[in-house]
């Protein structure tokens, strides 16, 4: 799956969404999960990607425990969790499956994103792990001043209050100085950006393409 | 006063950060501990301070266990300044920063204003009492956290390369402060690469490489052995090294430059003495 | 060739606090230039305005000029400076935006519009030159410290500027790091003729490499010039002499007390072997 273009995988997603729209029997939204597993499965990825597909499942299983709750109907309950489940799990496909570099520039190149949304998100990305981090070393900071967790809500919120405070400012620094070293770098130059990975389609591609249109017209067919 | 017994530490048990460190500290050391990069350093006091778990191993504090204590706990005995104070302060004003401890700690108000008061005066920040901690410069801010720690009335403070970015002037006063605060029994252990200081100052010096205690004795025989320092990535002082050099000619190797330069005019005066005198 | 020209620079940040007064300067093409002095004496401002980013980003009030390659700062974008200049901030981490090695690199040239091609070359030069060839599809996450500023230093070469500034590229590294940067600074400088500008606090590290210093103190350039010129006037003057490093420390001490003449010490060999010579030579002398 490493292999396909961005693109493909971009379609591919779009498909499965709408296949899951579409199924409606639990043999058929059951295949199309196990068929993306084992996807995720034969593109080797690694073992952090399981771990947040089996929180995906245990969030269906709640949304389907939540549907039964309310509508005391099984099959649909089953039916909206193993939708949602195969909705979802494309996407762990294709962020497992695709660098951040070429996710951007299959975006801003052949589906027209503006750069600036595109780099948005692989920033954002790049700026969750740091904020984790920096929100650990404060809480240690605090932990040696002789704070410990606990006691009432009141004082558990306002020591809560403690650390994001720093954590703003700290933020706001740091995206500050990103800023700043970005225009350093000749971001936002006037000159027509270039992509350093190659996002082309190859025969591989066309050949997922044509297969993804052909399921889609089939179950059109199947389901009119 | 803190005993550190065989004590390891590791992520994943093939590479320990950590591996089978015994030592003890007491009351009132000035230690400095050295070593590359990822050698252990910040992990071993880390380790102290309770922030992380020793895979195995016992460290006890004045006899008694550790092994149930968090950082809070610890705290009480060990102040602990990290290496950017951006991280450790929270409040408004210097006033309030100060007191977060002891006021954590339940010590009742007249008691915190007392300890407060008494840090804000160990550190010099007295008049700065009511600024606002972001507008500090970084060695104020340093300043600040040492203030923040020792309100908590500890027995020993630990600085994790307090000197990194800072100029020489803000370094010579954060260790003339140092000095100071261990002349009044604080023991002090600090955390450093530069060698100039640490032949200056400490008293003891531990060597950290590759998660173990390679060296653990003073400074003056750390710096006499040129090989060992390579391998543990340390440099020599520069008087060190250049009174090494010429030691062949007389000269007593020292790690102070006022020493080599006063042995050295000695030497010269007395040749140029020597030289007028034979032309008579 | 004068790389840069700093004339009559004054500079004063939004909130009108004046931070560099009347700088005059000037940084020959080839050259190694340590910017020294005291925290805040307007360091970083002044690399800053060399990278363009003062007055273009920051705003501010300002007098006088900054030539870059004979280009004025003030009239010429920060980008197209960014095709002269490469900058590495103080906080360098900071300023890895991606995830993995080599997109970092091709970060800068995606952005002057390079075409596939071409990138993929510069990126394989840029991280030869630092020594990072092999890390292209390392994460950027799993890099040690001195890798980091090696890569952020390859990010900056990549678009071939003709200058280098860095403020304080070696605070947060262990002696061994800081030694190997330098070593690397000087390595492009003598064979790329890249034009480095350094600030540093500690002036024993940047001695055996720096062939000029600009002191900076109050927002005034006080001196500059040949290491040895920079720190004798120090010495003489009484002004920020805990940065003299321990190496100058004993040469103007023995100078002032013996009334020798010393070499321009650049490190500890230097002194032991001429020190040698002298002890040895005076010895024979009152034999």
């Amino acid at each position: 799956m490493q292999k396909a273009a961005p693109l493909t995988k971009l379609i591919l997603t779009v498909f499965v969404t709408i296949w899951a729209i579409m199924l409606q029997s639990i043999p058929a939204l059951a295949i199309l999960i196990a068929a993306q597993l084992l996807i995720l499965i034969l593109s080797k990825v690694s073992a952090g990607i399981y771990k947040g597909v089996a929180s995906l499942f245990i969030f269906a299983f709640l949304l389907g425990g939540l549907q039964y709750v309310f509508s005391n109907d099984i099959i649909l309950s089953v039916v909206t969790a193993l939708k949602m489940t195969a909705m979802t799990l494309v996407f762990a496909i294709l962020l497992a499956t695709t660098r951040m570099q070429d996710l951007s520039a299959a975006l801003v190149t052949q589906c027209r994103v503006p750069y600036e949304y595109a780099f948005m998100l692989t920033a954002a990305l790049r700026f969750i792990p740091d904020l984790l981090t920096e929100s650990k070393a404060i809480q240690e900071a605090q932990a040696c001043r002789g704070f410990s967790p606990g006691g009432n809500p009141i004082t558990r919120l306002t020591s809560f209050m403690a650390i994001i405070k720093p954590l703003v400012l700290k933020s706001v620094s740091r995206s500050e100085t990103m800023a700043l070293s970005l225009e350093l770098r000749g971001f936002g130059s006037k000159k027509n950006r270039t992509f350093g990975s190659n996002v082309a389609l190859e025969v591989r591609d066309y050949a997922m393409l044509a297969l993804m249109t052909a399921i889609t017209i089939s179950l059109i067919l199947v389901r009119f | 006063m803190l005993e550190l017994k065989n004590i390891s530490f590791a992520y994943k048990a093939q590479s320990p950060v950590i591996n089978n460190v015994s030592l003890t500290i007491a009351t009132g050391e000035f230690l400095a501990i050295a070593g590359r990069n990822g050698s252990g350093k910040t992990t071993l006091t880390r380790l102290i301070m309770a922030l992380k778990k020793p895979t195995s191993g016992e460290i006890t504090l004045d006899g008694k266990t550790t092994k149930k204590s968090g950082p809070a706990d610890m705290a009480r005995s060990i102040g602990y300044v990290f290496q950017n104070p951006d991280r450790q302060i929270f409040h408004d004003t210097v006033i309030a920063e100060v007191a977060y401890g002891p006021e954590q700690l339940g010590y009742s108000p007249d008691k915190v204003t007392e300890m407060v008061n008494q840090a804000l005066t160990a550190t010099g920040l007295t008049e700065l009492a009511s600024a606002y901690p972001a507008t500090l410069s970084r060695g104020q801010k340093q300043r600040l956290a040492i203030a923040s720690a020792l309100a908590m009335e500890p027995k020993m403070l630990i600085l994790d390369e307090p000197t990194s970015g800072q100029d020489n002037i803000e370094r010579n006063q954060l260790m003339k402060l140092l000095a100071d605060l261990n002349k009044q029994g604080l023991a002090i252990l600090l955390i450093t690469h530069d060698m100039e200081l640490l032949a200056a100052y400490a008293t003891r010096v531990i060597v950290m490489d590759h998660g173990t205690n390679a060296y653990d004795g003073t400074p003056a025989t750390l710096f006499k052995n040129t090989a060992q320092l390579k391998k543990w990535g340390l440099t020599e002082p520069t008087a060190m090294n250049i009174s090494q050099n010429l030691e062949d000619l007389g000269i007593v190797p020292t790690t102070s430059i006022t020493d080599l330069s006063n042995h050295l005019i000695d030497m010269m005066g007395r040749s140029t003495h020597a030289k007028s005198s034979a032309a008579y | 060739m004068t790389a840069i020209t700093i004339d009559q620079f004054s500079y004063a940040y939004k909130n009108n606090q004046k931070v560099l007064d009347n700088i005059n300067a000037v940084i020959e093409e080839g050259s190694f230039t340590a910017v020294i002095g005291p925290s805040g004496a307007g360091k970083t401002t002044l690399c800053l305005a060399i990278a363009g980013a003062v007055p273009h980003y920051y705003g501010g009030s300002l007098s006088g000029n900054v030539l870059v390659n004979g280009m004025s700062v003030r009239d010429t974008t920060m980008p197209d400076l960014a095709q002269t200049v490469g900058t590495v901030l103080q906080d360098y981490e900071t300023q890895l935006v991606t995830m993995t090695v080599e997109e970092e690199v091709a970060f800068s040239l995606e952005n002057i519009g390079l075409d596939r091609g071409q990138i993929a070359t510069c990126v394989k030069e840029a991280l030869a030159k630092v020594g990072l060839t092999g890390f292209e599809r390392k994460e950027v996450s799993a890099l040690s410290g001195g890798q980091r500023q090696r890569l952020v230093i390859a990010s900056v070469l990549a678009a071939n500027p003709k200058i280098l500034v860095l403020d304080e590229p070696t605070s947060a590294l262990d002696p061994e790091g800081t030694e190997s940067i330098y070593q690397l600074l000087s390595d492009l400088n003598k064979q790329y003729s890249i034009t480095i500008v350094v600030v540093e606090h500690e002036t024993a590290k940047i001695l055996p490499y720096a062939d000029q210093f600009i002191l900076i103190n109050g927002g005034k350039c006080l001196q500059s010039g040949y290491p040895a010129k920079v720190l004798t006037y120090m010495w003489k003057h009484k002004i920020y002499t805990e940065a003299i490093p321990p190496l100058w420390q004993l040469k103007l001490t023995l100078e002032d007390k013996t009334g020798f003449q010393f070499a321009d010490w650049k490190n500890e060999d230097d002194a032991a072997s001429e020190l040698r010579k002298l002890i040895q030579k005076e010895a024979s002398i009152s034999a």
